[in-house]
Formats: structure tokens, C-alpha cells, sequence
């Protein structure tokens, strides 16, 4: 049986391991995560959820 | 190639003509301008700092599109959602500018964090009084208990109704903060900056400290009134009832014997209660004197005693007035009915601060601490209305002394 994707747990998943990649590669040393560059990626992760979460509340 | 303006037109957003929301193609339409150079002036603002970004976001939000369709806050407005997507289009556009501004493409703290509070807190402030102009619903039915009789309020025609007063609050909020974020990053508010802290610091705590027993005390008056209200409404319902209908249908069985009286009775009482249930009173006369006058004589003929009214000075009618003279007409029935058929009388004084009436009989009497709590007629419809109206009634009376009927207002 099909069942219909939950977009806003898509959105969220892709959100929060998106940072997690980033805090990955800051710990392996890859690349250099300072706080001007940590601060908007924590907002924009969980601005993306919250507007997923709205869009798909006026979608149902 | 610029396209021919349209100044006697209002501002839409050319969702069709447009690359994303239609907001530059819009604004060159109107103005005739090519939406190239706005797309490019837009671009650089928004690459410098991020103003044109807000500024297309705000238009995006405010401006409506072509075809009649609401702007996208309009449409938004109103639902469970609306404030997820508001929190979740803040944040990301807090993430973008400060990314542009760790890349170095800023304008200046100074200029784009006030822009942008003040931005939120005017569009908030807009939505608000717009949302507050008088929407066009369907007529209401007519409600059964209108009062024609009360003042119209001009200011209540000014003020935001209720759920908006919050929105239009943190609008008022953002754009104050914003003015004083401009001022402390440009560095004016420096002298006034320790007593400004000191007074922020004060206020927050007694805010927090406050604001538990504030929220009850607003919300215990907020209830108290609500049932004062609906106190009074179900006591002005019970008078009314009592006084009309109860008072008719004594008069009928009273006078069963005679088919033509009892129709007129009741055709009469079915007109006043058809009046008073499509939202008004029936008209109680330009002036006390002479309302005073007609209760006398509508009395007089449906109980057929004679009153002799004397009225000493007039004023206009008002709420208190009509209250008065609806106490006098009831304090008119109960002598009718208890006199005995002997003459009543009624004596008005209108004085410029009060109004006296008096209503005296010969009939028997009675003893007014003896009356029943369930006699509506001198509980509700005399004392009770004189109290609500802020005046007062006594009776004098005792059994084989007739009875007077004092009734007084202030004016």
C-alpha cells in the first residue's frame, strides 16, 4: 500500500543531517565551523522546518 | 523595452510577466519603466547588505497580485498556520543576512537591523488596520434584544477589535525598537545610555514579577464584567416581560367575560412585543413630560381608572429617562389594579440635576416588607430598574393608607 510522504519530516530529516554533516566535518578537521558561519545554519535548519510545517498545515 | 505606464491603475504584482512573485514586473508596469533595471537595482541592494531583499519580501507580502486576489498576507492572515510560516521565512532570512554579513556584503548594522525591525513591525501595523476596516458580511438578523437607545460611540468606531490589538502591539513594538536600535548603533542615545539601561532593567523585573498577578487581576474584571452584563440583561429581559406580557395576560383573565377587550388586549400586546423583538422599544415620546403623559394615558384605557398627571418641567428623553418612565407606568398598573377604581395620581418634577416622580393611590395598602420574593413587579420592574439606572425607589404605604410610589434619577 502506498502511503503519502510526510514532507515535513523530508524537510526536518534533511535539515538536521544537513548540520550534522557540517559539525562532522568541523570535528574531522576538514573545515573550520566558526560561530558567524554555526549561527545561520541552526536557522536556517529550523526555519525550513517550521515553513514546511506551515505549508503542509495550509496544503491539509 | 519599457512598457507604457498605468498611473490611473493601483499597484498589483504581475505574477505572469514575472520571474518570481512578480513584484519588479508590477512595479515597472505601473510606472512604465523596464523591470530589468529594477531587477538589477534589487539584485545589488540585496548583495550590499540585503535591503532589497526585505524590500521584495515586504512587497511580495503586501502587494496584491493581478486578478483581484488578496495580497499573500491577506491570505494568509487568520490561519493556524500563519505564524509557522512567518517564524520559519524570519529565521531564514535572519540566516541569509547574517551569512551575507560574515561574507563581508554588508551595508551596516547600524542601517539593516533597524530596516528590517522596523519593516516587521509596519507590516504587522498595516495588516492590523486593514484587517480592522468594517468587513462586508451579510446583514445580520436582527437581534432580539437591540438598544436602540443606546448613544452611539464614536470612539468605539476607532478602535481595533480585540485579536487584533496584539499583532498591532508587537508592530508598535518592533518599529519603537527599531528607531531605538538606529539610535544606540549610531551612537545617540550615548548620553542617555546608563539611565535608559537602568530604567529597562527596572521595568523588565517588575514586569516579571508583576505580570502573574496582573494577567488575573485583567482577567477576573474581564469575567466580573462579562456577567454583570449578562446580569443585567436577564434582569432588563425579566422587567420587560413582567411589565408587557405577564401584565396582559392578568388583564385577560381578569376580563375573560369580554371577548372584544381580551382581542384588543391581545392584539395590542402582540404589536409591542413584535416592535420590541425586531430591535427596538416603541417610541417613548421626544420628552419625559410627555412620555410620562402617554404611559398615563395607555394605562388609563387598558385598566379604565382615571389618572391625573401633573408634570412640572420637561427634558429630552434618555436611557434613564425611559427607565423612569417605565418604573412610573409599572407603579401606574400596580395602583390601577389595587386602588379599587378610585383616582390615581401622578406627579413629575424635572429639575435640571434630578427627576422626582411620584405615584399615589387611595387604595388599601400594603406593607412592602411583606411582599413575596417572587412579586417581579415592585422587585425587578421598580426598585431593581431605578438601581440599574443608577436611582432609587421607595414606597410608602401601609395597610388602609393608600400607597405613594417615590421615584428619583439623577439627570
Amino acid at each position: 500500500m502506498k502511503r503519502d510522504a510526510d514532507r515535513v519530516s523530508i524537510v526536518a530529516g534533511l535539515a538536521v543531517g544537513g548540520l550534522g554533516v557540517l559539525l562532522l566535518l568541523d570535528q574531522t578537521g576538514l573545515i573550520e565551523l566558526r560561530f558567524g558561519y554555526t549561527l545561520p545554519a541552526i536557522l536556517a535548519c529550523v526555519g525550513a522546518i517550521l515553513l514546511a510545517a506551515g505549508l503542509d498545515g495550509r496544503r491539509g | 523595452m519599457p512598457a507604457s505606464g498605468r498611473p490611473d491603475q493601483p499597484l498589483r504584482r504581475d505574477i505572469d510577466g514575472g520571474i518570481v512573485a512578480g513584484v519588479c514586473s508590477g512595479i515597472a508596469k505601473r510606472y512604465g519603466i523596464d523591470p530589468i533595471i529594477l531587477r538589477v537595482v534589487l539584485g545589488a541592494a540585496t548583495l550590499v547588505g540585503g535591503t532589497g531583499l526585505i524590500v521584495y519580501l515586504l512587497a511580495w507580502a503586501l502587494v496584491p497580485e493581478e486578478g483581484g486576489r488578496s495580497p499573500s498576507w491577506a491570505r494568509l492572515a487568520g490561519r493556524r498556520e500563519t505564524w509557522l510560516i512567518l517564524s520559519g521565512s524570519t529565521m531564514l532570512l535572519l540566516s541569509l543576512l547574517l551569512l551575507l554579513r560574515e561574507w563581508g556584503l554588508w551595508f551596516s548594522d547600524a542601517v539593516v537591523w533597524p530596516v528590517l525591525l522596523a519593516g516587521g513591525g509596519a507590516a504587522l501595523i498595516w495588516r492590523q488596520s486593514a484587517s480592522s476596516a468594517p468587513p462586508a458580511e451579510p446583514e445580520a438578523p436582527a437581534p432580539v434584544r437591540a438598544r436602540p437607545d443606546r448613544p452611539a460611540d464614536p470612539v468605539r468606531a476607532l478602535r481595533l477589535p480585540t485579536p487584533a490589538l496584539g499583532p498591532a502591539a508587537i508592530g508598535a513594538g518592533l518599529v519603537v525598537a527599531a528607531g531605538l536600535v538606529f539610535l544606540w548603533l549610531n551612537d545617540a542615545l550615548a548620553p542617555a545610555r546608563d539611565v535608559i539601561l537602568a530604567v529597562v532593567v527596572v521595568v523588565v523585573a517588575l514586569t516579571l514579577i508583576l505580570a502573574p498577578w496582573w494577567l488575573r487581576l485583567v482577567r477576573g474584571f474581564d469575567a466580573e464584567r462579562a456577567e454583570r452584563i449578562r446580569s443585567q440583561e436577564r434582569a432588563e429581559l425579566a422587567a420587560h416581560l413582567h411589565d408587557s406580557v405577564l401584565q396582559t395576560l392578568a388583564l385577560v383573565q381578569k376580563r375573560a367575560d369580554d371577548p372584544r377587550a381580551v382581542a384588543n388586549l391581545a392584539r395590542h400586546q402582540e404589536r409591542e412585543l413584535r416592535a420590541w423583538l425586531d430591535g427596538g422599544r416603541p417610541d417613548p415620546g421626544e420628552s419625559l413630560a410627555s412620555s410620562l403623559e402617554a404611559a398615563a394615558a395607555e394605562v388609563e384605557e387598558t385598566h379604565g381608572v382615571p389618572i391625573d398627571v401633573v408634570a412640572v418641567g420637561d427634558a429630552p428623553m434618555d436611557e434613564r429617562g425611559a427607565a423612569l418612565v417605565a418604573a412610573a407606568r409599572e407603579a401606574l398598573v400596580n395602583a390601577a389594579k389595587f386602588a379599587g377604581g378610585a383616582t390615581v395620581q401622578l406627579y413629575a418634577e424635572v429639575g435640571e440635576d434630578r427627576t422626582e416622580v411620584f405615584v399615589r393611590d387611595r387604595g388599601p395598602g400594603f406593607d412592602p416588607d411583606a411582599v413575596p420574593e417572587d412579586r417581579r413587579g415592585l422587585r425587578e420592574s421598580i426598585y431593581g430598574r431605578m438601581g440599574r439606572h443608577g436611582g432609587r425607589a421607595v414606597v410608602h404605604s401601609s395597610p388602609g393608607a393608600g400607597t405613594e410610589v417615590e421615584l428619583v434619577i439623577e439627570r
